[in-house]
This record gives structure tokens, sequence and C-alpha cells, in this order.
């Protein structure tokens, strides 16, 4: 259970080679064993160069499709997880774990203990969930709250280091690289017994905790007798608590209101301690009733220094929070198309902001157009072919409003307007963007009450010290009134209306409902 | 070379970096690890160039010092270094550590033979134990992540060296239980444990008494390599093949603890797992696969041990977490899932696969985890992907693909969709919407997606790429395949320049497919109106299916399309569909064709190529044509086609020599008729056919050999003897040359010398017509009398052997007698063709021979009787 190899890779359409190592770290004597392990169809990890070449290659990064290629894009060159073969010198090295993200290719070649030839499936090999936790914890070191190509290029001159602490010899101890740049600070703190591994030092200060829960609302609206529209809240609740001692005990439950939402599917963070079965089987699989569970979820758990994830879920709540209709039609040489939305009533009419984009693909620049608003201002964007309808931080008191207009498209420049594949011919969509913040949609909330901190009284160094931890627990509900913020918000995310007067791509199940 | 500054390290460090091996090439280059070693103690670099220093000997150091000497003096210098470190706090402690261990290993070093394993192992362990190691390790301060670090690099050689911390196990485990980090040695203990249980039931031997041993393995007295040497030859995996092998196949037996030890193992384990939620996600996972592998050969009621850790761990959906769920759900089955443990594990599983919150990396590796699910009762064969039993449509709903999916997701769904349609066969009549319905409308999708004028290749790759999918799941199913056909029609005339992926497509489905989709492109080729600007793709489409559809249409649309290939291309476009037709099926429309193209294509080549078609045609049976254009074209010949083209099947239009395939032999031959016959048998030592045998002789003795011909040899079958008439010309024996011509079963024509055959005196021999009977001692007198005077008269000894004088003319000269009056005299005849006689007298045996009186018409048969007549008894 190691990895031979990581590498970091940023794609550079356009360069000659197409991109260029950033980062790179070999495991000798994880190969060694490699060696061993793979017998004769042991396959050396390449250098820089070549894997570079044969990596981009086979995610298609090489942007040279004009013709076919045989090795790329045979029918049965078929490829369903992010798991590769790589043709470098003439053998294959697998498997290769890689993804794309933010202009960077992860990658990574775990260690397969047995041999390579009949392939093992992925699911018998323990390095492959490794390599991608590991990747993962790169990107995410990487990425949050970067902004720039120096901040980045700041945290790329820090992964040797990270690695030295996360992954020293092959085998990865902490996918979380925040965790390693803090024991590298935290290096001349003498560490007590039974400290949490993902938990260096311990926090000095005020106690707060603050909980945020952000709902991200998804739908996909037809306005088609035989297709049902869908919808889904996935919500996300973060924590942060800054607490006193080695190992606080946190309950937090989130409620809902009377006729809330259920929450299902709930993951949870690998610090929450126990789990109700209730919480554990709530599932969107199963159709919902009135019998479902529906709260106080409870999750028991020792927090982390920073902030975390406490818990992530979906929720199908009975209706959309702005239903819309879309119709386009083509009428000769111009494009005539009328758009409806109406917010309900039971959502809060307060937006941080809301808008509606109407792209047109695969046509040329709008040369004219003609519309009327019932309600906000239109934007347009010629070049772009593509309106934006702003509605602002209200919906009028009818709740309703619309837009209707007739456009007029130039011819196609080359490369000037968006392609899409989805969006042929008379396929289109609009997408609203809003967000509207102390609100949820579930109803989903945490106060006051919500928060329970079993804090240990002064917990003397022992021999057994979990058995004493226990002893000298002090049940005592702390009030954390005046230390407990909480934030809560709902974004819209992928929220499509399509043209309802064309085919659209559907899911299954909006054909089953 | 002094010791370089910050600078010029970085610069060496960075063109090693760019490429090992051409740095290595070059001639300084083996200096760089000594180079490295001497200036770690340099004082004149800052600490963060030795850090950049020692974190290249960590990735390279395999590079740097390749052998076991070599690391073994790395690792002393290494080690050296560390001790003369002054004792403030050093960032180069832990990197040190860190790069003896790896040098130790990756040279091939480790073993107890070597001094540097020997200083290095006893130091770790002081220091992983927490022993005072003296002041030069450093303020307190950092003991702490030093003993980390040791427990890192022990557990590194113990994992290239198993068994290596065997003799420690007690004390490892009473670390644990009192002080130090807890995830460094938990994780050392958890291998440990594994290793030595592992290699325990290997050998099949108790835990005798490891797991309470005490700390006495660390003191200063020598390491104890007996187990890690027991173990050398198992590297051990530390997690399962999957599907669980049988106990037998990877030689674990179970092992039965004894219930003292068995308490002491439980211990242990519930130890490792109580403290196991202290553990970072990552290190929880690989603690699980270790325990779990290492205990799957024990006996009683240790996977329970896992079950308090399971509920909290299904609540996660970590990725590494989940997968060591799966891997203990392979490894203990029913004995720690049951059946409704094993359904919410699925559940679970199914949630995690389509969660918005998580990663598509981590849902494709989901779904994969899903088709491979390790059922407790498991239908379907091994090793390949399937849905799970528990997992129905109701199940799926969420994982169906969806056109708003990329690529790979596409795929790795609707293959998931394609194996329920399968399974589904029976019972999704009569619903509304049923998944086949769903894959239907997404295929159309994916072939309007590809249908796209300017689209991107990467979306017609992926149109291809999942009817691949479908095909070959569901290719018994034609109320997918047909739409399918259909739809693969309509792309094709929306843009033709996808052929050569309709061409991949063709090369590699099934029948299922492949057969009516080749009839449908047929169809659409020959029926579009007249020449447009695909004409070059329609052409490349038709050479490959031509064979789907009737001739004559395929020809008159050639012939209709031959005036409009005015440029070389297409006229070699156009020449490759008739090769096509050459190779299936010929015919006088296709030879009219090409003479018309032979006399009317503008460009020479093509107006050559059409000819030699032609002749080929004309000259070569169908089969012969087939193979003879075979193998596929080679690249196009930049100059000429037809260069290439002949490069191509010239080898298979000559005739070869090969080994000979056929033995022959000289088989007795009755001697009657007017001419010598030879009797020749045959053995095939391989199926031939169209056999011409060639004989010929040597000089002017005979007249030249008719040639025999055998339409099929097998080698398993019987043959029938051929006969060759020999017409001497003069009566001698001599040696007949051999040459066979012939056809192989995949149509080549070879030709093969075989070894000469030999004619001897004797297979001339033929018998005087038969004279009327009572006159036969005159008809032999007149014989004998007519010799002389122009012949030549002889008496020889004719020695007998061990057989009688009656055995002798029965077995050689029965034919010939004239006169017999055994056993005291015989008269013998002869004639030997083409002109001559040779009588011979055989008169009253005696104990060794016989006294023959020989008389011949011919001085030349003399010497060559004689021979004959002394040889006859070694016969």
């Amino acid at each position: 259970m190691a990895q031979r190899a990581v590498w970091l890779i940023r794609h550079e359409p356009g360069t000659s080679f197409g991109g260029t190592v950033r980062f790179s770290r070999r495991y000798p004597t994880v190969e060694k064993r490699a060696k061993v392990f793979n017998g004769s169809s042991y396959v050396p990890v390449p250098e820089d160069g070549p894997f570079l070449k044969a990596l981009l290659s086979e995610l298609r990064l090489l942007g040279d499709d004009k013709d076919f290629v045989e090795s790329r894009d045979s029918c049965s060159h078929i490829n369903k997880t992010s798991v590769y073969g790589l043709l470098v010198g003439g053998e294959e090295l697998w498997p290769v774990v890689a993804f794309l993200r933010n202009d960077m290719i992860h990658a990574s070649v775990p260690l397969v203990e047995q041999t390579l030839s009949p392939r093992p499936p992925l699911i018998s090999i323990s390095g492959i969930s490794q390599g991608l936790e590991l990747l993962f914890g790169i990107q995410d070191f990487l990425y949050s709250g970067q902004k720039n190509d120096t901040e980045l290029n700041a945290k790329l001159s820090q992964l040797p280091d990270l690695l030295l602490q996360a992954c020293p010899l092959g085998t990865l101890l902490d996918a979380n690289l925040q965790n390693s740049l803090d024991s590298i600070n935290f290096a001349s703190v003498t560490q007590p017994q039974k400290q949490p591994a993902w938990k260096v030092g311990t926090y000095k200060g005020k106690p707060q905790i603050s909980i945020s829960i952000t709902e991200k609302v998804k739908s996909m609206q037809y306005g088609k007798q035989d297709i049902a529209d869908t919808w889904q809240v996935v919500g996300t609740v973060t924590c942060k608590c800054d607490l006193e001692g080695i190992m606080p005990n946190v309950t937090i439950s989130l409620n809902l209101p009377t006729n809330g939402s259920p929450l299902q599917d709930i993951l949870v963070h690998p610090c929450v301690t126990s789990l109700d079965s209730a919480i554990l089987t709530s599932s969107s699989i199963d159709t919902v009733d009135d019998s479902a569970f529906s709260g106080p979820y409870k999750f028991p758990f020792t927090p982390p220094l920073e902030s975390f994830n406490l818990c992530y879920y979906t929720s199908q709540v009975p209706v959309p929070p702005i239903l819309g209709f879309y119709q386009m039609k083509e009428e000769e040489v111009q494009l005539k198309i009328t758009v409806n939305l109406k917010l309900h009533e039971s959502v809060k009419n307060n937006f941080e902001f809301c808008e509606a984009h109407i792209p047109f693909y695969n046509r040329g620049p709008i040369t004219h157009l003609e519309y009327k608003v019932s309600f906000g201002q239109l934007e347009v964007f010629r070049e772009k072919s593509l309106l934006v309808w702003i509605i602002g931080q209200k919906f009028p008191k009818s709740m309703e409003i619309s837009f209707s207009g007739t456009i007029t498209f130039g011819a196609k420049g080359h490369n000037k307007q968006p392609f899409d594949h989805i969006c042929i011919g008379n396929t289109a969509y609009v997408k609203l963007h809003f967000r509207i913040s102390d609100y949820t949609l579930t109803g989903c909330y945490a106060d006051q009450h919500s928060v329970q901190v079993f804090a240990s009284g002064k917990p003397k160094i022992s021999a057994q010290p979990a058995v004493a931890r226990k002893k000298h627990l002090i049940p005592k509900h702390w009030s954390y009134r005046q230390f407990l913020a909480t934030y809560r918000k709902l974004i819209s995310s992928d929220y499509y209306i399509w043209n309802s007067k064309a085919p659209a791509p559907v899911t299954f199940a909006s054909l089953l409902s | 070379m002094g010791p370089l500054n910050r600078e010029a390290w970085a610069r060496r460090l960075a063109a090693f970096r760019a490429s090992p091996s051409t740095f290595m090439a070059r001639a300084e280059s083996e200096d760089l690890g000594l180079d490295l070693l001497s200036d770690l103690r340099s004082d004149k670099l800052s600490e963060q160039t030795k850090v950049s220093l020692l974190a290249l000997s960590l990735e390279y150091s395999d590079k740097l010092w390749p052998d076991a000497p070599a690391a073994e003096a790395a690792v002393t210098s290494l080690l050296d270094t560390l001790i003369l470190l002054p004792p403030r706090p050093s960032a180069l402690r832990r990197p040190l550590l860190l790069a003896a261990t790896t040098a130790l290993v990756a040279g091939g070093a480790l073993g107890p033979t070597s001094e540097a394993s020997c200083r290095l192992l006893p130091l770790l362990l002081r220091l992983a134990s927490g022993q005072d190691v003296g002041r030069a390790f450093g303020p307190t301060a950092e003991q702490h992540p030093l003993q980390a670090t040791a427990c890192e690099c022990l557990r590194e050689l113990e994992s290239c060296k198993p068994g290596l911390l065997g003799s420690s196990l007690g004390l490892l485990r009473s670390l644990l239980g009192q002080m130090g980090p807890v995830q460094p040695l938990s994780l050392l203990l958890a291998l440990v444990l594994h290793n030595t249980l592992v290699a325990q039931s290997r050998s099949g031997v108790g835990l005798q008494g490891l797991l309470v041993a005490g700390a006495s393995s660390t003191g200063g007295s020598r390491w104890d390599w007996t187990l890690a040497e027991e173990g050398d030859a198992h590297l051990q995996p530390q997690a399962p093949s999957w599907p669980t092998a049988e106990e037998g196949e990877c030689g674990l037996s179970i092992l039965e603890p004894s219930p003292e030890e068995a308490r002491e193992l439980r211990a242990a384990v519930a130890q490792l797992l109580d403290t196991s939620y202290l553990l970072t996600p990552v290190a929880q996972a690989h603690l699980l696969w270790l325990l779990g592998w290492a205990m799957r050969g024990l006996r009683g009621q240790l996977p329970m041990l896992f079950k308090p850790q399971l509920v909290r761990l299904l609540g996660t959906a970590q990725l590494t977490l989940l997968h060591s769920v799966l891997a203990l759900k392979a490894t203990f089955g029913e004995a720690l899932f049951t059946t409704q443990d094993e359904a919410l594990l699925l559940r679970r599983l199914t949630l995690a696969a389509q969660h918005p919150a998580l990663p598509s990396p981590t849902h494709l590796f989901y779904l994969h985890c899903l088709l491979s699910f390790p059922e407790n009762c498991p239908l379907g064969p091994e090793g390949e992907e399937a849905a799970p039993l528990l997992l129905g449509p109701q199940l799926c709903r969420g994982l169906m693909p969806s056109l708003l999916h990329d690529p790979m997701a596409l795929l790795a769904h609707l293959h998931l969709l394609c194996l329920l349609c399968a399974e589904d066969e029976e019972e999704d009549k009569g619903q509304a919407q049923s998944p086949r319905q769903f894959l239907v409308e997404l295929l159309t999708g994916l072939l309007q997606r590809a249908a796209l004028g300017d689209g991107p290749r990467a979306l017609a790759t992926l149109c291809f790429q999942a009817t691949y999918l479908t095909a070959s799941c569901l290719a018994g199913q034609p109320a997918i395949l047909t739409p399918l056909i259909h739809g693969l029609a309509q792309l094709y005339q929306a843009r033709p320049s996808l052929v050569p992926h309709f061409v991949d497509l063709l090369d590699r489905v099934g029948p299922e497919l492949g057969e009516p989709l080749r009839k449908v492109l047929w169809q659409e080729v020959v029926t579009r109106p007249g020449p447009g600007e695909a004409l070059g793709w329609h052409l490349q489409m038709l050479a490959e299916v031509a064979e789907g559809g009737a001739q004559s249409a395929t020809l008159s649309f050639l012939q209709a399309t031959a005036p409009h290939c005015t440029d070389w291309g297409l006229q070699q476009a156009l020449l490759q569909v008739c090769r096509a037709l050459l190779q299936t099926s010929g015919g006088d429309g296709l030879a009219d064709l090409l003479q018309m193209l032979a006399r009317q294509l503008e460009d020479p080549d093509g107006r050559d190529h059409a000819r030699l078609y032609y002749m080929l045609l004309a000259h070569l049976a169908s089969p012969k044509l087939g193979v003879a254009l075979g193998p596929s074209l080679a690249a196009p010949a930049l100059a000429s086609s037809l260069v290439a083209e002949n490069q191509g099947f010239a080898t298979t239009l000559m005739v070869q020599e090969t080994p000979a395939p056929i033995q022959l032999s000289v088989g007795r031959q009755k001697a009657r008729g007017p001419l010598p016959v030879l009797r020749l048998q045959v053995e095939a030592l391989e199926a031939v056919y169209s056999m011409e045998l060639r004989f010929c002789v040597k000089g002017q003795l005979y007249e030249p050999l008719e040639a025999i011909h055998i339409p099929c040899l097998c080698p398993d079958r019987p043959t029938h003897p051929l006969y060759l008439t020999l017409k001497p010309r003069r009566p001698a024996p001599t040696q007949l040359q051999v040459q066979a011509l012939y056809t192989t079963t995949t149509g080549l024509t070879c030709h093969a010398h075989l070894p000469p055959l030999s004619v001897n005196f004797a297979d001339l021999f033929l018998p005087f017509p038969q004279s009327p009977k009572g006159s036969e001692l005159s008809f032999f007198e007149e014989l004998w009398d007519s010799c002389l005077p122009k012949g030549v008269e002889s008496r020889v000894w004719c020695p007998l052997g061990s057989q009688g004088l009656e055995t002798l003319v029965s077995q050689h000269l029965e034919p010939f007698v004239v006169v017999a009056q055994p056993p005291t005299s015989y008269h013998i005849a002869v004639h030997l063709p083409p002109h001559s006689m040779l009588l011979l007298r055989l008169e009253a045996a005696q104990a060794d021979g016989v006294p023959v009186a020989i008389r011949t018409d011919d001085w030349a048969v003399l010497p060559m009787a004689g021979d004959y007549l002394r040889g006859l008894a070694a016969c």
C-alpha cells in the first residue's frame, strides 16, 4: 500500500510539449518492492519527459485531434475510471492514477503487490484509493484560497517539505497537507500522548464554534408533459471549533422546522465518532414518505483544529425555488424566445443576486435584438451570443416575471462564438444564477441549543489516558451562546430550464416519474 | 571538486532532475553521490540547501549509489553526519534518517552482514522506543518528530524485508500501550504483526510467544535476523488478492493459535482498533487492510473485532476508508457481514458513487467497486465486472448515464446500464420507460452529437466507444442493435469523414452488429446520388464494406464514379475498392472494370495498378488471389503505389523454397511389363496440395522421367504408393534428383528439394516372356548359346550366408527363374531394358556358397552382376 511516484503537470495548451512537470517525487524503496512483486510484468517508472508526453497523449490533451489515431481514438480503447495505462518506451505502465483539475494534471503510480498480468481488478489494489486521496490532498492544498499564479508557485515550492511529512517513504500518512504544514510549524511543541494524528497541537484562546450551512440547489426543468422536472438540494455543513483541550467532545444537532424536508444521503467527516442508524440509512434511493426520519440529526465528534466539512447531505424539497419556462422557436431568419420565471412563495424573496443567463450556441454573433422584460434589466453580449437578464435582489409582488424577444444572428465566425455539443439545433437552455443568504431551502439550521460541548477537566497524564479521560469527563452543557456563530446560505448550481420546444438531455429519473 | 555553493548545487540538482539518465551518462556524474555526502557536512551550505540535497538522495538513491557497497558507504556517511550534528534543533535529522533508510534498501545493502544495517537498525529502534540516545539527537522538543520518523523508517525496512522486526513485536506492543505517537507506532505494530502472522501461517508454527516478549532485543545485543532470513524469499503482499484466493493457492494454512496466543492476539488487535480513531483516515484505512489480511487465516472470533468500527466507517464514504471496508468484506465475507450488513454496505457504496458532494474520480472508482463488489454469494463468473445481485434497477436510478456526463463518466455509467439491460431482458416488458428504451435514446443523443459538423473528434470517439461497449454487452438484443445500426447509418450520411471510426468499429465488433451494419453502410454508399466532396471517404468506406452487398451494384457505382476520380488519391481509393472485390469475389464485371480503368485513368500509376489487378484476376484462381492480396498494404509509397503493392504480394506470388514437406522412399516392386517401375512410398509431414514431383537423372543413362501429380496429402491420412516408370538407355543403377512443387494450406506456392532416390541394379530386372510349358530348358539353352561370341562369360562365387539356396532364390530371383531343379540347380534369365540380358546358372550349393555361371550379351553388365550376386547374402 504505497505510491511509486507522484507528479503535478501543468497543462499548457499550445506550447511545444503541451505542459510542464511542476513537481515530481519518486520513492526508490517502493520501486524496489514493485520490481519484486510485479516480476516479469514490472515496468519501471519513467523519467519526467517521457511520462509527460505519454500522459498528455492518453488524456487527449495534446490538442491534435485532426486525424484518427488508433491508439487514442479506437472504439475499444475505453477508460471508465481515472486509472490509465501509459505506453512508455514500448511497455505499458499501469496503473497510473491521473485527473485534471484547474489546468493541473495530478498523477501517481500506486504499488501493486502482485503480478500485473493478468491485470488485477482495481478494487483489489489498496494503492489506488491511497493515490487518489494523496492527489486530492495536494489539490486541496494548492487551490484552497489560492488566487493567482504567484500563490500557486509559493505553494508548489512548499510541496517537497510537505510530502516529506505526509508521505515520506511512499506510504501516505495524512492526506491533509495543511496538517503537515502545521506540524512543521508546531514541531517545537511537545505533543502529549494520545494526541490524534489529525490534530497537531492544541488550541489556546477564547472558545468559539462556527457552523455554516451551505445548500446548493440544482434543477433540470423541461416544461414538457411526459418528462418530469427534477431538482435536488445538496448541503454542506462546515465547522470550525476553537476549543481548548486535547480531545474536546462536541455534539452538533441539525434541526428541521416542522415542514422541513428530510436530509438524506448523509456523509460525515471521519472525526464523527458514532452515527444513528436512522442517519445512516436515510437515502434518496428510497421514496420519501411521512415516516422518513426528520431529525434532529446528531453528530458527536472530536473536532480537528482547522475548519472542516462536518457532513454533506442531499434533500428532495417539494418544489423548486424558482419555476421556469423557456420557449425558443426558429422563425425564418430569427429566433423568437419567451422566458417566464416564478419564485415560489415559500422562498425568501431577498437575493444577494439573481440572474438568468440565456446563451445561444453554435450560431453567429447577435446582430439584432428586440425584447421586452417585465422586470429587471437585460445585458447583451453580442459577440458571445449571450443575454444576461439581471433580476436583482427581489422578485416583484406577483412573484412572476417574464422576458420575450426576437433575435437575429450573423454568419458564424471561426471560434469566436461558443460551441456546445448539447445545444444542437433548437436545444437550448436558460441557466439561473442566484444566492440567498441566511436561508436554507430544506429549512435546516443549527442554533445555540444545537451545540453541546463536553470538555474534559484537567486531564492528568497517566498510563491509560483513554480510560482516564472517560473517568474525568465532566458532562457539562456549556453555554456557547455568545461564542457560537452560525451562517446559512442557498446557492444555485446547475439550474437549467430547457427549451420546451426541442429535445433536451434527459436523465433517467425524469423519465421514470 | 571543492564544496559547491548554493547556486552551483541548485544548477546541478536541476540538471540532474531534468533527466537523470542524461546527467549520469556524463563524465562528472560519478562524483555526484560523493560530493553530495561530503557537502552535507560542509559549514558553508545552509541547512535548506542540505535538505534539498537529502531530498534528491531520497528520490534517486538507486541512481546515486546503485550497488550494495556504494549504498553501504553512503549510509555509513549519512549516519556519521547525523551523529556529528551539533545538539541544537536541526531540520536535517529527519531527512538524514529517511535518506539512510532509503539508500540502504534501494542499494540492496540491507542484511546481517552489512555494518551499516547493524548500526542503523538499533539506532532506529532506540529512537522509536523513545529511549535517550544522547544529546547528539537534538533537544527534547525534537524527540517526538524523530520518534515518529524512526517508526516510519522501521516500517519501510520491515515492508522490504518481512520479519526484520518480528522479534520486537512484544516491545512495540508495550510501547503503543505506554507512550509515544500513536499513528506511527500503530502502523508499525500492525505491519510487523501482519508479516509475522503471514510468515507463521506459511511455516505452520505458532506465534511462539512473540507478542509478549520483553524489550530484550533493543539493548546492545546483536540484531535478530532469524525471522527476516526465513521470510526473505517472500516479500509479503499487504493486501489481499481479489477475489479472495483459496487457502491453498497462496500457500497459507489455517493457523490455530493456542488459547493463550489467541487471547494475546485478540488483545493486540483490539488495542490497535480501539485507538484507530486517533489515526488520520488514510492511516486508519492502511491499518484495516493490514489487520484484515493478517487475520484471514486465523480461526476463531477475530473478525468480530472489526464490527464496532464499521458503522463509524460506513458513515464517512471517505475514499480510503470505504475501500478498506470493501477489503474487509472481501476478506471475511459472511463472517463479518451478515446479509443485512452486506445490503447496507452496497447501499452506502451506491450512494457514494453518485453523491454530488464527491468528485468525479471518486464516483468512477466507486462505480468500479460496485461492479466488482465482493458478494457473500456471488453467482456470476469470478473476475468479470457484473452488477451485484442486490443492485436492482431501483438502486441504480441515480447511476444512469446522461449526455451531460464527461466522456469517461458516461462510458462507466453506460456500462452499468448495459449490464442491467442484459440482465433484465425479460423483466422490463410493459414498463412505460424501460432501461433499454433509455439506452436507445441515449445512444441516439450520442450519435446526434457525433454528427455535428465542426465538433471535436473526442465526441465522435465517445460515440463509437459507446457503440462498441453496447454491442459487446448486448450482442444478442436486436431491440437495441437495430435502432443503433439505423443511427450509425444516419451518422455516416451526415459526416462521411468519420469513415476511419467506422472502419475501426467494423474491425472490432462481433458479427451481430458488424454484418448488418456492413450491409446498411454499403447500401448508403452505392445508392448515393452522384459524386460529391466526400467521394474519397465513400470509396474508403466501400473498400471496407464491399462484401456486404451485391457486386453488380458495387461495380455500377464504381463505373459511374471512375470518371470523377481525377486525382491520384481518389484513383487509389477506387483501386482499393477493386482490390477488396478481387479478394472476395472477382468475376467478369470486375475484369471489364479493371480493363477500363487500365485504359482510362489519367494517372499512369493508377493505370499500371489497374493493369496489375487485371493480370492478377486473369491469371490467378480466387483462393490464390485472396492470399496474394491478403496482407494489408504498408504505408503508401511516395513514388508509386504500385511499388508498395508489389512489395506487399511479391512474396505471396513467388515460388518459395521450403524444407521438404514429405518423405519419399523406394519400396519393393514386382517386376513385370515392358519397363521397370519404381514403387514409391510417400509420407506427408504437413498438408500439401497440388503437388508435382519432378525427377531428374544425371547424364544420359535414362530417358527423361515424367512428373507425378498428387492432388492432396495430409499427415494423418493414409497414402497410396506412387509408380515411377524408368526408361533406361543403358542398364545401369543411378540416383534420381527429386524436386517437389506444391501449394500450402495458406495458398502459397513452394518448392523443395527432396533427398535423392537410388535406383539399384536389381530395380531394372525384368523377366523374359514365359516360354511354353515343357520347352523352358531349351529356351534357356538357346539364350545361353546366343550370348557368345558377342557377349561374355564368367563364373562367380555367391556366398549364401545363413540362408539356403532356396530361400535366396525365392527372395530375390523368383520372377526370373526359367528352369528350377531344387535344390540342385536353377536357370535364371533376366531381361535388362532396353536390350540386354543376364543369364545365371546356379549349381549345387556347397556349405557357404554357390558357384554361379554367368553369361550376358552386354559386357558392361558383368561387373554389376558380380557385385549384385556377391551382395545378395547381405540383403
